[in-house]
């Protein structure tokens, strides 16, 4: 018989529920638009992976966390939902329906979702200590963690157990954005439009044609990895910051969860934008396409409102925790670089993000309420949005890079046996990069028709970020050489991440060139020049960083072979890919394009970016296997692996409840390595009680 | 200096700052109907915040001394107040992107409004935050009832601007043929004030879950929770120091 | 030191090698404006730049790599360097040179390739969902293939009807946004007959990627010829059916309606007008004059149903016009 409680009876929950709730949802869309609903139609499958994916949780976890949340969001839309469609019939308002005579207007959609989220955040129970405090009770500072795997599908106020919530989280976010890269690089393989059929009668499962559903993966493809990248950083940092600085916690527990948790229903958002008609705007969004985009716009915009809540509030925490929290002796100057990294990503992403809102918020209410800020005839200014969401998109890709960046920094160290080297300038670098990454946004902009005379000032501000980049690489070579080498997986992944991300910040500044950027600007030289940046500076980072610290998780190590297949495999598959990709744009390839003219001559070349995609697509895939296998049975690893100066690999493995249950002192520098006698930290009772 | 003379002392700054505040309101106000000077009423209103920012929110308390142990009340407030500021920054953005808006589609004109209206709400955000100041003054020296009834009389007041702004001045403006689709004047007002009407409301809320547990007496001994409502309403009356001129004062009517 | 000699000798080996395959791929597509040859000197200094950057940090990694590795069975540190303060300036205070000299360089390249001619030809560009329309005031013709002669300069004042498109020769190298409320400007000096197309380079809904139409140099003489055609073209249209059949040819109303029955984005103009027509909320009506000006003028009045996603932009014709237009959808049998 099945058992309750595990993965086979969530899938056969799946079953039955999926199956349920397909035949409500067919019932519903015949009854209401008095029609017979197609069978794959979107109503119906939408029903269907909801009561599915709640149903798997449900069997898996219980009536609990996670899928208490996801049932309550469902409620929650629905019910806002209705709200807003009674409030409507009531003034009169009774047209532009999206599924036949009922579900729901735009305005209604947007309050749903909208209301669907809060709901979760309450079903889900993270707000549950904040509205005891609200009525007057207290509540007990820490709440112990039960043991097992239960814990990471609830609410718990551990930064290590949401530091993982986070890392598996962006993990299947990647999944799921690179099942979207998979099926649209296949249709590219070849010129010609071929399971994306270009018959704008042929409307499939997702009520959109071929090109608009090219155009709907294609953006979603940007988006969600995106948010996959902010949750991925904020798994590293909210793992590791604590740790090093001498932590208990963060400084803000419950709204560290919180952080974590909003990030679930707006990706649920995202997701919806599907069903909704989709959208062909790309990530950017940019006004009038996506003032007269179709409804899955709005889940776009609300979506990632929502994941905006994520990355601001992560940020303040880090910042408060950093300033407030750390170990006694730890001076700025003797904090691990990791730690500077994250402060100087958080700066940015407690800022900046609000205008990524703000100008989605405006966006919306422009179709909601005819608001015309960008609305030429009602003397709006379309460029006025992009200045106003590039202002945060272009800090973003800093707050994408710089965790990365100081990881690298963090592990050449322990690899190289040597002290990091110019330290101070490293850790200045990362605030060098993060305060001019804030002057340059219009470098997104050079074709946009805004002031000519903007384009020059820019040029030159894009350029300057260029100095303490490069004051990175070259203490990173300084750091190497000279060195007694190791190449671990993790080390691999830190010299391939140098490599992929030189090759980002070479191919830069012929896009800071004006001149040069009217002819690269919206090619794939572009797209090829900042994957190399985004694969650099996060990607190879971040499997850098879960190869170095899963030992100190989970007290295993992952398999090393397997590690290096997955290195070696990528790798080349992924400059492969960028190299094909640059090159074709420079030639004439447009980017967001569903098909390509055959004259163009690109055939070949794009067989061979999609064959490179699916080399990565399977490398992450033998990830996967190797971190689900070795969380069981890897091999034990329950000490300093790394032979790491840093406080958290001086204790055991995994790491105790409340990290240092003895608190330690800084005593000497972090990197020291090579000077004999010298120690980072110093463990004792007395350490850390006083400020 | 003896505790009653601190706390009178705090109280009677609490007036001062707020004739000076009121003194600089008028003055602008007479600056926009004569002579109607961009660079004065900007400064003006910078000078403004900066009187609230420093006196009403006690900014300088950020930097903190005398908090002892990590583990006490007073090192876990600052921690608290720190993390409470950091919001209040990102907040700012949000404002100042729709300040950017405002500049960029307005220019140095403003929606036609009703000049007496809008002084008036004005005046009443600024009196509310007069109040609050002197209800937080008199919570930390240890007077709940005190506290209580100027808390009250902020929210009354709060509540009253709120009223003014969504429920007076809207249908003014859109009887005026000033609506949030009649063009930029109208995008940026409503979207402006409505925003902040929106932090003004949950403000509301704030103070109304303060009052309501300061009655019980959980906040006699541990303050903080009184300072976190009273600095967010200041910061509310901040952002309208900013968008009044704004929205009511600077430039030509627009068209 | 001498570690320091080799690597440096490798690394402008690499940087030649690196430099020499970049260039001879022959990266860019062929040069057929100045503004391209502006365009292109600057992407060959940046092919250097890049060739070089790229070596210095590679050759010292992978020599590292393999002269500095740990020695099996050493677990000891290797030598205590924190730093280098004159090295650290160095590499501070020289990049900051080189990136505002290039920066400067740049300003001085944008300028050259924006230079516009005072006598340039005027043609404007009106970009729309999913076509573009090249009218020549000078000679008072609307054409669908933007014909350019050899040598001379044209200055194209671009408009969009509806969403931000952008315009895009990849042989002249320059693009150029088209933004609906505002003309927008791009000076092109095409060098080297030929075929071309211009492509839309800014996402603009479903057929982006089909927004492209040709775009052909020819020598003076032929483009002379080719404009006196077009005109004697023009002003042969003496019938209301012959002057909307050029209206919805300019206009490129073919994106999404067919004249033939065939599927697209738009409702078939075959055998329309007269028929009886399946309105989205349910009603029907014919499709008479009125309700085929009122399509044009106000699409989202009355929408066919089947086809409530599609969003058909308003066209701003004269009343003139869509008589015109209506006379020739009315041919359609």
């Amino acid at each position: 018989m099945i058992k309750k409680n595990t993965v086979g009876s969530g899938l056969l929950l799946l079953l039955i529920a999926g199956a349920v709730g397909y035949g409500i949802g067919f019932g519903l869309d015949a009854l209401i638009s008095g029609g017979t609903p197609k069978l794959a139609g979107a109503v119906p499958s939408a029903f269907a992976l909801l009561f599915a994916v709640s149903a798997f949780f449900f069997g898996l976890y219980g009536y609990r966390g996670i899928t208490r949340g996801l049932v309550w969001q469902v409620v929650g839309t629905l019910l806002g939902g209705l709200f807003v469609t009674g409030i409507r019939a009531l003034m009169g308002m009774t047209g532009n329906k999206l599924f036949g005579a009922f579900f729901f207007s735009e305005p209604a959609w947007v309050f749903g979702a909208l209301m669907g989220v809060i709901s979760f955040l309450v079903g889900v129970g993270v707000m549950d200590d904040w509205i005891k405090w609200a009525r007057g009770i207290d509540t007990p500072e820490h709440h112990e963690d039960k043991p097992g795997w239960e814990k990471y599908f609830g609410v718990s106020l551990d930064h290590k157990v949401i530091g993982i919530q986070y890392t598996v989280t962006a993990l299947v976010l990647i999944s799921v954005g690179g099942l979207f890269a998979l099926i649209f690089r296949t249709e590219l393989a070849q010129s010609g439009l071929q399971f994306l059929s270009a018959d704008p009668t042929k409307f499939n499962v997702f009520n959109q044609t071929g090109p608009q559903f090219y155009n709907t993966l294609m953006s979603l493809h940007g988006m969600i990895m995106i948010v996959s990248i902010l949750l991925g950083i904020s798994g590293i940092i909210n793992y590791v910051v604590p740790l090093l600085v001498g932590a208990h916690d963060m400084a803000f527990p419950r709204m560290n969860a919180f952080a974590f948790w909003v990030a679930v229903p707006a990706a649920v958002l995202l997701l919806m934008s599907m069903v909704l008609g989709g959208f062909d705007t790309g990530w950017t969004g940019y006004p009038p396409l996506s003032s007269r985009a179709p409804v899955g716009v709005q889940m776009f915009f609300w979506g990632v409102f929502t994941a905006g809540w994520s990355s601001i509030l992560g940020a303040l925490n880090v910042i408060a925790t950093v300033l407030r929290m750390r170990a006694k002796g730890m001076t700025a100057m003797r904090m691990p670089i990791f730690v500077w990294a994250a402060i100087a990503t958080s700066i940015i992403a407690m800022t900046a993000t609000q205008l990524i809102g703000l100008s989605f918020q405006m966006v919306s209410f422009q179709r909601l309420f005819g608001m015309g800020f960008f609305d030429p005839a009602k003397g709006g200014n379309p460029v006025l949005f992009q200045h106003l969401f590039w202002f945060y998109s272009h800090p973003a890709v800093y707050v994408f890079v710089l965790p990365g960046l100081g990881v690298i920094s963090e592990l050449l160290p322990v690899f190289v046996r040597k002290p990091l080297f110019g330290y101070r300038w490293i850790a200045m670098s990362s605030l060098g990069i993060a305060l001019v990454g804030f002057v340059v946004w219009a470098h997104h902009m050079f074709t946009s028709g805004m002031n000519e005379y903007l384009r020059v000032p820019f040029m030159y501000s894009t350029m300057l970020v260029a100095v303490p980049t490069g004051v990175k690489f070259f203490s990173w070579i300084a750091t190497i050489w000279g060195g007694k080498i190791s190449t671990p997986t993790p080390m691999l992944f830190v010299l391939g991440a140098i490599v992929v991300f030189l090759l980002g910040g070479v191919t830069g500044p012929p896009n800071a060139m004006v001149a040069l950027d009217l002819h690269l600007h919206d090619t794939y030289w572009v797209v090829g020049h900042f994957h190399d940046t985004i694969f650099g500076g996060f990607v190879f980072p971040f499997f850098a960083a879960i190869y170095y610290w899963f030992p100190k998780a989970t007290g295993r190590r992952m398999n090393e072979f397997w590690g290096k297949v997955h290195f070696w495999l990528m790798t080349p598959s992924f400059l492969m890919l960028t190299f094909g990709m640059m090159f074709i744009g420079l030639r004439g390839m447009r980017r967001r394009i569903a098909d390509y003219d055959a004259a163009l001559g690109f055939d070949n070349t794009h067989l061979i970016l999609t064959i490179c995609a699916f080399g990565i697509a399977l490398s992450v895939l033998i990830f996967f296997i190797n971190i689900i296998y070795s969380i069981k049975h890897g091999e034990k690893a329950e000490g300093n692996v790394w032979n790491s100066r840093s406080p958290e690999w001086q204790v055991r493995s995994p790491m105790p409840a409340h990290n240092y249950e003895v608190p330690f002192e800084v005593v000497g520098e972090p990197y020291d390595y090579g000077l004999a006698d010298s120690k980072y930290v110093e463990f004792s009772a007395t350490a850390g009680k006083k400020h | 200096m003896t505790h009653k003379q601190e706390k009178s002392s705090m109280l009677s700054q609490g007036v001062f700052i707020f004739v000076y505040l009121a003194v600089l309101t008028v003055l602008e106000f007479g600056i926009a109907i004569t002579f109607n000077s961009t660079v004065l009423l900007v400064v003006i209103a910078l000078v403004k915040a900066v009187l609230v920012v420093y006196y009403y929110m006690h900014i300088y308390k950020l930097n903190a001394e005398h908090e002892g142990d990590e583990d006490s009340y007073e090192y876990k407030s600052g921690t608290n107040r720190i993390g409470l500021w950091l919001f209040l920054v990102s907040d700012s953005f949000v404002f100042g992107g729709l300040m950017v808006m405002r500049i960029n589609l307005l220019g140095l004109t403003h929606p036609h409004l009703d000049q007496t209206l809008g002084l008036i709400v004005t005046g009443v955000l600024l009196v509310s935050s007069f109040f609050m100041n002197r209800g937080e003054t008199l919570m930390a020296n240890g007077d709940r009832k005190g506290f209580i009834t100027n808390t009250l009389i902020t929210f009354v007041l709060g509540l009253g601007f709120l009223i003014g702004v969504v429920f007076v001045e809207w249908p003014n403006a859109i009887a005026e043929g000033i609506t949030p689709g009649s063009g930029p004047a109208g995008a940026a007002f409503f979207m402006m004030t409505g925003m902040h009407a929106f932090h003004v409301l949950t403000g509301l809320i704030f103070l109304l879950v303060v009052l309501n547990n300061a009655r019980r007496g959980l906040y006699d001994e541990k303050h903080y929770p009184v300072e976190a409502a009273a600095v967010y309403w200041h910061f509310v009356d901040v952002v309208w120091i900013f968008f009044y001129p704004a929205l009511y004062l600077i430039g030509a009517i627009a068209k | 030191m001498r570690h320091f000699v080799i690597v440096a000798i490798l690394v402008l080996a690499a940087t030649f090698l690196v430099h020499a395959g970049l260039d001879a791929a022959n990266l860019m597509p062929v040069n057929a404006s100045t503004q391209a040859s502006e365009i292109d000197w600057m992407w060959n200094l940046q092919v250097v730049a890049m060739s070089f950057l790229f070596s210095l940090i590679v050759v010292p990694m992978f020599y590292s790599l393999v002269v500095f590795r740990r020695k099996k069975g050493d677990t000891t540190d290797a030598e205590h360097v924190e730093g280098n303060t004159p090295l650290e300036i160095t590499w501070t205070v020289i990049p900051l040179f080189v990136v505002v000299i290039f920066a400067y360089l740049g300003a001085g390249n944008l300028a050259n390739t924006l230079r516009g001619d005072p006598n340039a030809m005027v043609v404007k560009v009106v970009g729309s969902q999913w076509s573009w329309k090249f009218e020549y005031p000078e000679y008072g013709i609307t054409t669908q293939e933007l014909y350019l002669p050899e040598g001379k300069q044209v200055l194209l004042k671009m408009e969009s009807t509806d969403v931000i498109h952008s315009f895009w020769v990849p042989e002249f190298r320059v693009k150029q946004d088209l933004v609906p409320g505002r003309v927008t400007e791009l000076h092109i000096t095409p060098t080297l007959a030929g075929e071309y197309k211009v492509r839309c380079a800014e996402l603009c809904g479903t057929s982006h990627y089909a927004m492209e139409q040709p775009v052909v140099v020819v020598d003076g003489a032929l483009f002379t010829s080719w404009v006196s055609e077009r005109q004697a073209e023009a002003a042969a249209l003496d019938t209301p059916e012959a002057r909307g059949q050029a209206l919805v040819t300019a206009n490129g109303c073919a994106a999404c309606h067919s004249i033939d029955g065939s599927a697209r984005i738009g409702p078939t103009w075959f055998n329309l007008f007269g028929s009886t027509v399946q309105l989205s909320d349910g009603t029907s009506v014919t499709a008479d004059e009125a309700f085929l000006s009122e399509s044009i003028k106000a699409p989202q009045a009355k929408i066919v149903a089947g086809f409530e996603t599609q969003n058909m932009p308003p066209y701003q014709f004269t009343d003139e016009q869509i008589a015109d237009i209506v006379a020739y959808i009315k041919t359609l049998k």
